[in-house]
């Protein structure tokens, strides 16, 4: 007779246990690791040409009153702020690529796996919420690390230049890190709960894609028709990034509580949806 | 406590009836057969049962729990039809993450893997893909992440479908090995493998419940299955309807002669078959006692 059923980890454990398997098997596999280097060069480009350049740019005294006299002094203002430019124009590019890469980095939390029966492999060890969060664990996990090597690169694109912007380089980072694994969380979520209908990567993609530009139609719509109901706005992850272009530092914080409060509701969604599904 | 308990069990698919009112109470031993057509409802039984999806009304209990809850895992296991590993992954990694959330440490994990991986014969392919493997080889596999941990019950959905014969061997094997320390419930189309393995048999059909039948039982009437070659069936028929104790002959196939008698102690009948063989030269092929699950099930 069996004589492990009294030492069943607990369900946060096995959580752990999923995620960090997530994180193994994003990096073990061929394909993982091609993925991981498409990913270094696109932020290899990137780094080089044109945050290294812009910041060249913005660096000089002549083009804050020149960007101040086009679009007005308070609306690009803050990014004059940070103390090392190129993280200044990290933080406009990674604002709105991170979101874009980790919907098709973690489109396929679910849906090949579901596809192919895997999951009931699973599904009989653990409980339907230790599966769901644990895969959503992992993507997390993948995303901070990915953030952490686009801002190590940065930082030493920054040493390239002034070895004594390395303190405020290294807080800079650690803001900027914070905030951009929070700001991804919302679009993670989504694609849990999308991969979670689709077939493949592919189709969850596509799914993501379509909800996207469906509900920003729809909120414009509403916004024009019903004034009185902007809030529903902040409903579409990633509504606060345009606001945060302008934000420096800590101020970005300010900004925190939308993507967390999307994140747990997009979650309990797909809690909900994950325990009726048929695996 | 039952092994499993399905009282009025029944799911529909778009008011299609899958599973209709089914009443099944199997206790723990020899492995359990599970027959039935394509679309009699085998796979939803252990889909419900395995908690892949719910039933639309009545109760299942496995070990008096019902399906998903936390005090099932690392006690109830299965190979599911069709599912496979994930393909990219090496079989080690994906055994020893099943082991560990099943409460294994690391090491232990290791340990356990491995284990299973012997136990099904393929030690050598720890460190393949699955993509890698034949598709025997593969089922082996799914097979050996079901007795990690050494659960009580293992279902075993279709094991040998779409296996050679020395693959689909193996696998009975494996399931008559480990049916000391699990109960194995085992779906599947080959009458002659469950024969082998199994005792109780129950048979869907049209999403109910036909037959719960032991083959091993003992019975009252009792039946020995002739199959011959060289011989004059109709003769053969004549003379051994004449025999003492004989209640019924029937003729299944061209060469198959079904003989029903009352239970006899000894081998008389035998003895006078074989004595009636001599006289008239006639060949056999086997004389089995009882009937082929086929013929017990479709007679």
């Amino acid at each position: 007779m069996n004589t492990s059923v009294n030492q069943m980890p607990s369900a946060l454990i096995q959580t752990w246990q999923l995620g960090k398997f997530e994180l193994s098997k994003r990096f073990n596999s061929r394909s993982g690791l091609i993925a991981l280097i498409a990913f270094v060069l696109v932020w290899s480009i990137i780094l080089i040409y044109p945050i290294k350049e812009a910041s060249n740019i913005i660096m000089h005294p002549s083009f804050k009153d020149f960007i101040a006299s086009v679009f007005g002094p308070s609306t690009l203002d803050q990014l004059f702020k940070w103390q090392v430019a190129e993280f200044a124009m990290f933080w406009v590019a990674a604002l709105y690529l991170f979101p874009l890469f980790s919907i098709f980095i973690s489109a396929d939390q679910f849906s090949s796996d579901k596809h192919r029966g895997t999951l009931r492999f699973i599904s009989l060890r653990v409980s339907r919420n230790s599966l769901f969060f644990g895969r959503f664990l992992g993507q997390v996990f993948i995303q901070s690390l990915l953030v952490l090597i686009t801002i190590l690169a940065t930082i030493m694109l920054v040493m390239s230049r002034d070895t004594s912007l390395l303190l405020p380089s290294l807080s800079s980072g650690l803001v900027v890190f914070i905030q951009l694994v929070i700001i991804v969380l919302p679009y993670i979520a989504t694609m849990s709960v999308l991969s979670i209908f689709a077939n493949s990567a592919r189709q969850a993609s596509i799914y993501a894609i379509i909800l996207w530009v469906v509900v920003s139609i729809i909120i414009s719509i509403m916004n024009v028709q019903f004034p009185g109901f902007e809030m529903v706005g902040y409903l579409l992850p990633g509504s606060q990034l345009s606001n945060m272009v302008n934000t420096h530092g800590l101020t970005a914080f300010a900004y925190v509580p939308i993507p967390l409060i999307q994140t747990v509701i997009i979650l309990s969604i797909g809690r909900i949806i994950m325990q009726r599904t048929a695996l | 406590m039952n092994l499993i308990e399905c009282t009025q069990l029944s799911k529909n698919y778009s008011g299609k009836n899958v599973l209709n009112q089914v009443n099944i109470s199997l206790k723990a031993g020899a492995p359990i057969a599970l027959v039935g057509p394509n679309g009699a409802g085998k796979t939803t039984l252990f889909s419900i049962i395995c908690g892949y999806i719910s039933a639309s009304s009545g109760s299942v209990k496995i070990l008096g729990e019902s399906p998903n809850s936390a005090k099932l895992r690392g006690r109830l296991s299965a190979l599911p039809q069709d599912a496979q590993l994930d393909p990219d992954i090496t079989i080690i990694s994906q055994l020893m993450l099943f082991a560990q959330l099943q409460g294994l440490s690391k090491a232990a994990a290791k340990h356990e893997a491995m284990r299973v991986l012997e136990l099904v014969d393929l030690a050598q392919v720890v460190h393949e893909k699955p993509k890698s493997l034949s598709h025997g080889m593969g089922k082996r596999v799914s097979i050996a992440q079901a007795l990690i941990g050494t659960p009580d019950v293992v279902l075993l959905d279709e094991p040998t479908a779409g296996l050679d014969p020395a693959n689909a061997k193996k696998v009975r094997e494996i399931v008559r090995q480990q049916s000391a320390s699990s109960t194995f419930i085992i779906s599947s189309h080959n009458l002659d493998e469950l024969e082998k393995l199994c005792d109780q048999v129950i048979y869907l059909e049209n999403g109910s419940l036909k037959q719960s039948l032991s083959i091993q039982s003992k019975q009252n009437v009792e039946y020995l299955t002739l199959v011959m070659t060289e011989t004059d069936m109709q003769a053969l028929t004549n003379e051994v309807s004449s025999f003492e104790g004989v209640i019924n002959v029937t003729t299944s196939t061209d060469k198959q002669m079904i003989i029903e008698y009352s239970h006899q102690h000894g081998f008389q009948l035998e003895t006078q078959l074989l004595t009636l063989f001599a006289q008239h030269q006639w060949q056999y092929k086997s004389i089995l006692k009882g009937r082929t699950l086929e013929d017990t099930l479709f007679s």
